[in-house]
């Protein structure tokens, strides 16, 4: 069961006290492979009689397309942006990961309230006050934080899509090229991950290691999470079954 | 963002920040333009802004109107966001600048609004903490019959959001807007305490309403930046020119 707890306020008009699925977060920055891992993990579930959703940043019916509009232009500033994503994430949680809960599905979110605190802290936005703001927020079953350093992290950025302007923080470092602004930012991001890791007890999986150790891991803590969900386990417990 | 957004409350600005509230139909809207016309007469500059028009958030409000995807927390918080952006692009620089900024609506109506949808009224405090102090807020006070009598007579439908049909309160939209009204209202009581906003007897006549508000301002106009005299009629005579090609010089809207 997941505990239907919230951080702080609940959103009006939510019943029950507990709900049958489970809410299981992966965290972490960019390129450290959380949509790899989501859609491995994904097919792993489903294929031992699961039913997941998974949903991310900006795949809300009401706020995803506005986001990306805002996006494009110049005027928008970082308050804005900040209540955008948190409109997009209630969306989400409100109509998609709560319902899901209730019908006894698991959700696989990639990226939660945290990602979104982190962003906004690095600029400057006060942390108690965007804390305060996502109180509506469901407290997960557990939230896995993937582990990485800029080191590592740098060659898979340059080898997947490059380094983004968000990414890199442009929108509000004053640096001279991407690659500054991205060390900068990255290594801002990283100490607000590992902040909030330690605030909320986050799992943290050292997410340094080869895609199968790292999915291995990933799997183990899964596995007692989703465990309880039926009668008996289905998930194998020997990963070469998987 | 400007991190001060949360620092500063009101003062300290060379501009003003004057406010209007009530609920629909209590005429708050004719008297806030009536006052701009008025400093506008006398030489400040001003700018006006209205609640729900962000150019950057204001279509996803629309759309979730449309297709009723919000939620009392989601209709909430699209709206912070639209006023975060007002806030960031017109009220913030237009008050360093100097200007008198007028609202229509300000926090205080989603104080009123979300808290009658069931929303966390601390909540919403906090939420709005970014929020410039007015100057001065005016509550334009008026009974729920006579606002519900104006708004029928002017208007063929209530909207599904404006009557309050998300919260299930009546089938009959204009008895769930009486409801959903009737709510509001009594959120506005409150907040008249709480944030002591100036009262305005809105049966009163429209033409004594104003007279009242300026008298109000007035004392606050002391010290405001006035702009220079740009009247062209008086520099087309001065001139002996005749304006022929001003229209084409006009900058597009």
């Amino acid at each position: 069961m997941t505990r239907l707890a919230f951080y702080g306020d609940p959103p009006p008009n939510i019943e029950g006290t507990e709900l049958p699925g489970r809410l299981i977060v992966l965290e972490g920055t960019d390129g450290v492979g959380r949509s790899t891992h989501i859609a491995l993990l994904k097919e792993w579930l489903e294929a031992h009689g699961h039913a997941v959703i998974d949903t991310g940043l900006r795949r809300s019916d009401l706020a995803g397309r506005g986001i990306e509009r805002a996006k494009r232009g110049n005027t928008l500033d970082s308050l804005t942006l900040n209540l955008f994503y948190a409109t997009d994430f209630l969306d989400r949680l409100e109509r998609q990961i709560i319902p899901a809960l209730r019908a006894g599905m698991v959700a696989l979110v990639d990226r939660y309230i945290f990602s979104l605190i982190a962003r906004a802290a690095v600029r400057g936005v006060p942390r108690d006050w965007i804390q305060d703001v996502y109180g509506f927020a469901l407290i997960p079953d557990k939230v896995i934080y993937l582990d990485i350093d800029i080191a590592q992290l740098q060659p898979r950025v340059v080898a997947s899509h490059g380094f983004d302007y968000w990414e890199s923080g442009q929108d509000y470092l004053r640096s001279p090229g991407l690659f500054d602004g991205w060390v900068t930012y990255q290594t801002a991001l990283l100490a607000e991950f590992r902040r909030l890791a330690d605030e909320h007890g986050f799992t943290v999986i050292n997410a340094r290691s080869t895609l199968a150790e790292v999915f291995n891991d990933l799997q183990d803590e899964v596995r007692q999470v989703v465990d309880g969900m039926s009668r008996q386990s289905v998930l194998p417990s020997d990963p070469s079954d998987a | 963002m400007t991190q001060g957004t949360f620092q500063h409350g009101g003062s300290g600005f060379p501009g003003r920040l004057i406010v209007v509230e009530g609920i629909d139909g209590s005429g708050k809207s004719t008297q806030i333009d009536l006052l701009q016309k008025w400093l506008q007469s006398r030489g400040y500059l001003t700018i006006f802004t209205e609640w729900n028009s962000s150019p950057i958030v204001k279509a996803t409000t629309r759309f979730g109107k449309r297709r009723h995807l919000l939620t009392p927390l989601s209709f909430s918080l699209i709206h912070s966001a639209d006023f975060a952006s007002r806030v960031h692009a017109q009220v913030l620089p237009a008050l360093q600048a100097g200007a008198i900024v007028l609202a229509d609506r300000y926090v205080y109506t989603a104080f009123a609004r979300d808290a009658a949808r069931g929303v966390s009224r601390p909540w919403l405090r906090r939420l709005y903490s970014f929020a410039v102090d007015p100057t001065l807020a005016f509550y334009f006070d008026v009974p729920l019959e006579e606002a519900i009598q104006r708004i029928v007579q002017s208007r063929a439908a209530i909207k599904y959001y404006e009557a309050g049909m998300d919260m299930n309160l009546h089938e009959d939209p204009f008895e769930s807007f009486r409801i959903f009204q009737g709510q509001i209202l009594n959120e506005y009581e409150h907040l008249v305490e709480e944030f002591s906003l100036i009262r305005i007897d809105a049966t009163e006549p429209l033409v004594d309403q104003q007279q009242r508000v300026r008298e109000l301002v007035e004392p606050h106009l002391q010290g405001v930046a006035r702009i220079p005299d740009r009247d062209m009629h008086d520099f087309l005579r001065q001139t002996g020119l005749q304006g022929r090609y001003l229209r084409e010089a006009q900058p597009s809207p």
